[in-house]
């Protein structure tokens, strides 16, 4: 066999189980972060109890779900209720693959990354709809309707936000999309009407507050998550907020630059002192983002359902429309 | 030995069969035995596991095409204690509503009449467990009638302070929880914050953080001391901003008043009808409060005024509650500047007997209503009868007229806008 093809499939197994370890604690310290900020927000101290000032209560939270029981309602459709986290985890893992870290550090470069990235985010409402439908209970069943509907809705936007800056660009790879911002200027400064449509979008797209209604404790219990117990709920919770970490990445990755620092990029770092620089100011701004997520939340109460399907489709699709008309327009008047 | 009658005997409803079941049904006046297809069957989630006993009941679970029951309740996150709401739903748009009470009945109303008149003022303690002063003063100011006795002018004082302050932490507690209700996270700690506040001064006076047990027939326990003036004043001197920071994380909140304003709305004369009282009805802006209709305690002596809103939807239910918040602090001016200085109870026999065949009413203006104790005598050291009128128990029936057409979203929004507390309703 060729070696060269062995040493690529070496690599993408190496890079997967890489991404599949790094989700994990991701997951702990989002989580961690998020019982921090909400706690300073409300004026309370948040855990404090494990490690030096309770930094790793999300830690022993994330054993805790492993050691509990793993509960199946005699009704619910055994199958594909097991099915349904891996499906939900499984899909915000696979669409780490094309993330840029940092230069050399992609596990997947693909030439259409963009396209991939979202086919394979978008799989995770199946997994939330077959959730909420195998569950037998009303509440999950509500909340997989609502994750359907609003995941859906959504994906458009989305999707057609980010657009403007492909036709900008010209590329679907992510590397080359950060290339060309390294030569021409961070995508925000092109595409501002984008961002804003894209970081609303991606909230919704991934249940963040203010648009949490799939899983809205206050009506639906926790959504199609009710019935789930032990680490099958745990793989929910962790994709959630890999989920998070992974739009926040793609934020950055499209509008902010990517591993780009805010100032140009020294050419001569090369190598390992490049990838490690380009890291930082990766996860720098990643986490960033997840902070205002996290801020986000603890500030603003839930917007209903009905509210949350006319921003989408009135709002954010007629405005994603005319940032990619005018996007367009502009790239073939002044030849950009 | 008593002889029994063999023709009469007690059915067991299992084993009773359709004729025996139709005869005791016409013989209790009920509606007959269910059930043709169109009743939806008693296995279903949900539904009575017995035949529907009124018109309603009927109309209630009988499932059309398209449609499902929900419950919401007794143990779900946000139904405020242990009420149980029955939801019938098409899609998330709610149909109908029933509400199933009772899951925290503690019989307090026939325990009171087993007390000591003195006893029965620590039985009502539990009942709306946020307004607890309210609970003590109504059935204080229904024994004093009863007994004939008056408090003196420096309980009555430090009474209405208490209760004020009360109303105070009352109030801002449902700013928290309908914040919460509706997914806002922080809003909530603030209220207990502040509700903090004002329970470490009633605790300072009353000795307990929540259910006081401060009232006493004919007084208070305690005297407040300067110690205790002086703290209430460095209170005053925060609350102000206190409110003020929860109020501007909700008030003006874009997604809050989208999820408020316009929903759950009652109209002037819906709202008297359905027995509305306290903020829920002066929201829909009928001027009606017990402190100003008919003055108890020194509320007379004290200046202000009867706030409405006119629109009647939960905004206005929640405005309302902030606009109070802000009067009651008014009157905890007023109360302190004026308090005047002398003995805090009255003398008062260690047990009470007033004499047989009177009967009392004494109303207080509760957070949540008019509070009503209703109390009769038979010359005994216990109430013959003692009934409570709960505001709570009141308001919680205009949920089904106000929620169809709604979304199952707005449920939560619309019940706490009424803030009931379940301890009252359930009694």
């Amino acid at each position: 066999m060729d070696l060269e093809l062995l040493l690529g499939i070496g690599r993408f197994l190496l890079a997967t189980t890489l991404l599949l370890l790094l989700t994990v604690p991701t997951a702990f310290v989002i989580i961690q972060m998020e019982m921090k900020i909400i706690a300073q927000l409300a004026l309370r101290f948040g855990p404090n109890r494990i490690g030096y000032k309770g930094m790793f209560q999300s830690t022993i939270h994330g054993f805790k779900v492993l050691a509990k029981e793993d509960a199946v309602p005699d009704q619910a459709d055994r199958g594909t209720f097991t099915l349904a986290p891996w499906m939900v985890y499984m899909a915000a893992a696979m669409s780490m693959l094309v993330i840029p870290f940092a230069p050399g550090a992609i596990a997947a470069d693909f030439s259409i990354g963009i396209v991939y990235f979202f086919a394979v985010l978008g799989l995770s409402v199946v997994g939330l709809l077959v959730a909420g439908w195998a569950s037998y209970n009303k509440y999950s069943l509500l909340g997989g309707l609502r994750s359907a509907a609003q995941m859906v809705s959504y994906e458009i936007p989305l999707t057609l936000s980010i657009v403007g800056a492909v036709v900008l660009a010209g590329t679907l790879s992510f590397s080359e999309l950060i290339a060309w911002q390294r030569d021409h200027g961070w995508l925000l400064l092109w595409q501002p009407v984008g961002v804003v449509i894209f970081y609303i979008a991606s909230l919704a797209e991934i249940n963040r507050s203010p648009f949490d209604l799939v899983e809205a404790d206050s009506e639906l219990v926790a959504g199609p998550f009710t019935e789930y117990s032990g680490m099958r709920f745990g793989f929910f919770f962790f994709a959630e907020y890999v989920a998070l970490f992974i739009m926040s990445s793609i934020l950055i990755s499209l509008f902010f630059g990517g591993w780009l620092a805010p100032w140009p990029f020294p050419a001569e770092l090369g190598g390992f002192v490049g990838t490690v620089y380009g890291a930082f100011w990766f996860f720098l701004k990643t986490y960033i983002f997840v902070s205002i997520a996290v801020w986000l939340r603890g500030t603003l109460p839930r917007i209903r359902v009905d509210q949350l399907m006319g921003m989408a489709w009135k709002v954010l699709l007629p405005l994603a429309l005319v940032n990619l008309f005018a996007t367009a327009i502009a790239v073939v008047a002044f030849n950009l | 030995m008593t002889t029994v009658d063999p023709d009469i005997r007690i059915p067991d409803p299992i084993e009773l069969d359709a004729a025996e079941e139709a005869r005791l049904r016409a013989a209790a006046g009920m509606m007959p035995s269910p059930a043709g297809p169109e009743y939806s069957g008693f296995e279903m989630v949900g539904i009575p596991d017995r035949p529907p006993q009124t018109e309603r009941e009927r109309e209630m679970y009988t499932l059309n095409e398209g449609e499902m029951l929900i419950n919401l309740g007794p143990q779900h996150p946000s139904t405020h204690g242990v009420l149980r709401l029955v939801a019938k739903v098409r899609g998330e748009v709610i149909v109908d509503m029933d509400l199933v009470l009772g899951y925290l009945h503690r019989g307090i109303e026939k325990l009171s009449e087993y007390a000591t008149y003195t006893a029965v003022l620590t039985y009502v303690d539990p009942m709306d467990y946020l307004s607890t002063m309210h609970n003590e003063h109504a059935p204080a100011i229904a024994f004093e009638k009863l007994y004939d006795i008056k408090a003196p002018p420096r309980a009555e004082y430090i009474r209405a302070l208490v209760v004020e302050l009360n109303r105070v932490f009352s109030h801002d507690l449902m700013m928290g929880f309908l914040a919460l209700d509706m997914g806002g996270l922080t809003p909530i700690l603030y209220s207990f914050i502040e509700r903090d506040e004002v329970v470490e001064l009633l605790s300072a006076i009353s000795g307990q953080r929540m259910l006081f047990n401060f009232f006493r027939v004919g007084g208070v326990n305690w005297d407040v001391s300067d110690e205790f003036i002086s703290r209430l004043s460095t209170w005053r001197s925060k609350v102000d901003k206190l409110i003020e920071m929860n109020e501007w994380m909700i008030s003006e909140n874009e997604i809050f008043t989208g999820r408020t304003k316009g929903l759950g709305v009652l109209s002037a004369e819906r709202a008297i009808s359905l027995g509305l009282t306290g903020p829920n009805l002066r929201a829909s802006g009928v001027p009606f409060d017990v402190r100003k209709a008919h003055p108890y305690s020194i509320y007379h002596e004290l200046e202000f005024d009867v706030i409405t809103q006119q629109a009647g939807d939960s905004y206005a239910r929640y405005m309302q509650r902030v606009a109070e918040i802000k009067q009651s602090i008014h009157l905890i001016d007023q109360i302190v500047d004026k308090m005047p200085h002398g003995p805090v109870q009255a003398q008062v026999p260690g047990i009470i007997r007033p004499k047989p065949g009177r009967r009392a009413y004494g109303a207080v203006e509760s957070p949540r209503g008019l509070y009503s104790v209703y109390a009769l005598s038979d010359g005994g050291p216990n109430p013959y009868r003692f009934r409570m009128r709960d505001p709570s128990f009141i308001s919680l029936q205009a949920m089904p007229v106000m929620m169809p057409g709604l979304l199952l979203a707005d449920t939560m929004a619309v019940i706490s806008s009424l803030d009931p507390v379940m301890g009252g309703v359930d009694k």
